[in-house]
């Protein structure tokens, strides 16, 4: 059962790195002269820049053993040395890691024995910001979290907020919310293939996903004013309607889009080294996967066809035709192959949205000051990464009681804990990297 | 609304239900002990006619009088998503049965309620903080916890002195004051 109060720590991890003690002090000279102007009480956080200047550096300010006595059995686990063991941080400062994401990795020689990730880096508490801004502010709220693809952040809290207002979206919005949001799936699973590479040593394809990603963003920014963090979906409907721009840009983009993403996935679908380094690495069966609860493109590469656009369709899908490619094999190259096929669906998709684009508004009538009457309401939907969902309880007044934000890479990452151990050092980057984790998303 | 699912999770759970089965829009509700959570998850997860094989989302409430656990799940058998909320659960101690042993991707979600709303799910193995620094004494996400710069609630703040719905944080003399509570349903 796990304690809430610190069992006491075992004997076998080192002293506690107390930076304060007087043995550690630079030198016996100034030792005395230190110890009168700090109490020798003070313990100073591991973060303090000054733990740089009075006191010699020792090994010790870079292990990982965390400073405070263990909290669970498995963290006592975990932070005790086996035979021939060594602790390696990976992170939070690290080109590969997507973000601040640290992995604390016990290796034995050079194969990972056990991992445990550490995460709040970039902890911001926006569920909590949102249960204290109004309805429309929460919008710009969440929209940092998901920063590759921020407009599926804002899907799913504007789909819930619908459902506890019973607001009906006019269609022409639904149509411009599909277009929109699979031209931004394209937009992150080309740089997911680009990273993915990058991590793995090759540089070129990330420049080639770079020159498609720059074109979908400046067509969004043409249709929604921004490049990154779009603001841009309403509750309701959208911020504004299709402009010639917006158009023409993507028109010309997709005559070649489809081309172009062949050329991209025929430069690592045909690379040895890539393919070699991805195959049965990092494998997911069907079962754990469904254990985790991983969704999205890492949950199909292991068999399982869950879709939340077909398997509990929302907006427009039910209209549209497009298949859910699955893979068996479930290991980095399986969850590589799934983003690209999808590529070529959101095509489709695409296509269809500019052949079926009806007419009328893009925003239903919704007053000023929203209040929606007290419930409870669940919106998912299918983001680049998996199921973005939000729960929201609303207790009468301007503010969403409660703001639960749901986020795919939070559950994928935590795969990594069984899918790393028995693997190499270097096979860290090609399994962490084929999850596509977005730490915006992860940390809150 | 899957008004067969009603039905099925009637026959299967009547006992565990503490309240009717409510349905809105393309959700399903049920309310039930905590104490129950083991069995009718497990109920849910391995009954032929419901399939819940997949944990959408685990998540902590706090309504202001009680604490929650509301588990969404998915199930290839109906077309509305299930909502469990494991409901009365004290806010001075809150305790709920783990659902790791269904699955283990429970185990973070589970670590963020406990980090947000210090909500202890017994038979998680690795119950700490995931998101605060492990010297953080606060649940962050409990109603009592208010924002210092909340300048829409804060007695003098905000644009609609008129539309104000709910009463400013007073924190000086009565630390309840302020707390927002969720409306009886």
């Amino acid at each position: 059962m796990p304690a809430p109060q610190h069992p006491p720590r075992p004997q076998t991890a080192r002293p506690a790195a107390s930076a304060a003690s007087p043995a550690s002090a630079a030198s016996p000279a100034s030792k005395g002269a230190r110890r009168t102007r700090r109490p020798a009480e003070r313990q100073p956080s591991l973060d303090d820049p000054r733990i740089m200047l009075d006191r010699q550096i020792s090994s010790d300010l870079y292990e990982p053993i965390p400073p405070y006595p263990t909290r669970t059995e498995r963290e006592a686990e975990f932070y005790t040395l086996g035979d021939g063991e060594m602790f390696l941080n990976v992170g939070p400062h690290h080109p590969a890691t997507h973000g601040v994401l640290r992995l604390v990795l016990k290796l034995s020689g050079e194969q990972i024995v056990d991992v445990d990730p550490v995460l709040g880096y970039l902890h911001r508490g926006v569920e909590k910001i949102c249960e204290n801004s109004d309805y429309y502010h929460v919008i710009d709220q969440v929209d940092p979290l998901e920063y590759l693809s921020s407009l599926f952040q804002e899907w799913p809290a504007v789909l819930s907020f619908e459902k506890l207002m019973d607001v009906e979206v006019p269609r022409r919005a639904e149509y411009i919310r599909v277009l929109s949001g699979e031209l931004l799936r394209i937009s992150s699973h080309i740089l997911y293939m680009g990273f993915l590479a990058l991590d793995l040593g090759g540089l070129t394809p990330i420049l080639y996903g770079f020159i498609e990603r720059d074109e979908i963003v400046e067509m969004l920014a043409a249709l929604t004013g921004a490049r990154m963090l779009f603001n841009y979906f309403r509750i309701g409907g959208v911020n504004g309607d299709l402009n010639h721009e917006f158009m023409s840009r993507l028109g010309d983009w997709m005559s070649r889009a489809g081309r172009q993403t062949e050329a991209n996935a025929g430069l690592l679908n045909e690379n040895e080294i890539f393919v070699r380094r991805m195959r049965g690495v990092g494998t997911l069966d069907r079962a754990t996967a469904l254990s985790y609860g991983v969704t999205g493109g890492n949950l199909r590469a292991s068999g399982v066809p869950f879709d939340v656009r077909r398997a509990h369709p929302y907006s427009i899908y039910p209209e549209l035709e497009f298949n859910i490619p699955t893979r068996d094999e479930g290991d980095s190259l399986a969850r590589y192959l799934i983003r690209v096929d999808e590529i070529r669906e959101s095509l489709k998709i695409i296509d269809q949205c500019l052949h079926n684009m009806p007419d009328g508004p893009v925003m239903a009538k919704l007053p000023r000051l929203l209040r929606p009457r007290p419930g409870r309401a669940w919106g998912a939907v299918e983001g680049p990464r998996g199921m973005l969902g939000v729960y929201a309880i609303s207790d009468g007044s301007d503010q969403p009681f409660r703001f639960r934000i749901h986020d795919p890479s939070f559950v994928n990452l935590e795969t990594v804990t069984t899918l790393l151990p028995g693997h190499l050092l270097a096979d860290t980057m090609a399994v962490v990297a084929s999850l596509d984790p977005v730490m915006g998303g992860i940390d809150k | 609304m899957d008004r067969s699912l009603r039905s099925r999770l009637e026959a299967r759970l009547g006992d565990y239900l503490r309240a009717p089965v409510y349905q809105r829009n393309d959700e399903t509700e049920i309310r039930i002990d905590p104490g129950a959570v083991p069995e009718v998850l497990r109920l849910l997860h391995d009954s032929v006619d419901l399939r819940f094989e997949i944990l959408a989302d685990l998540a902590g409430v706090d309504t202001g009088e009680v604490m929650q656990v509301v588990y969404h799940l998915w199930s290839p058998m109906s077309f509305d998503w299930l909502r469990i909320v494991a409901d009365g659960l004290s806010r001075d101690d809150p305790r709920a049965p783990s659902a790791t042993f269904l699955w283990i991707g429970a185990e973070w979600l589970e670590r963020e309620a406990y980090d947000m709303f210090g909500i202890i799910f017994e038979g998680n193995r690795d119950l700490r903080r995931i998101f605060m620094p492990p010297d953080y004494t606060s649940f962050p996400l409990r109603k009592d916890f208010l924002l210092p710069d909340d300048a829409a609630r804060s007695p003098g703040g905000g644009v609609r002195h008129v539309e104000r719905t709910h009463a400013p944080a007073t924190l000086a003399d009565d630390p309840k004051a302020g707390i927002r509570r969720a409306p009886v349903s």
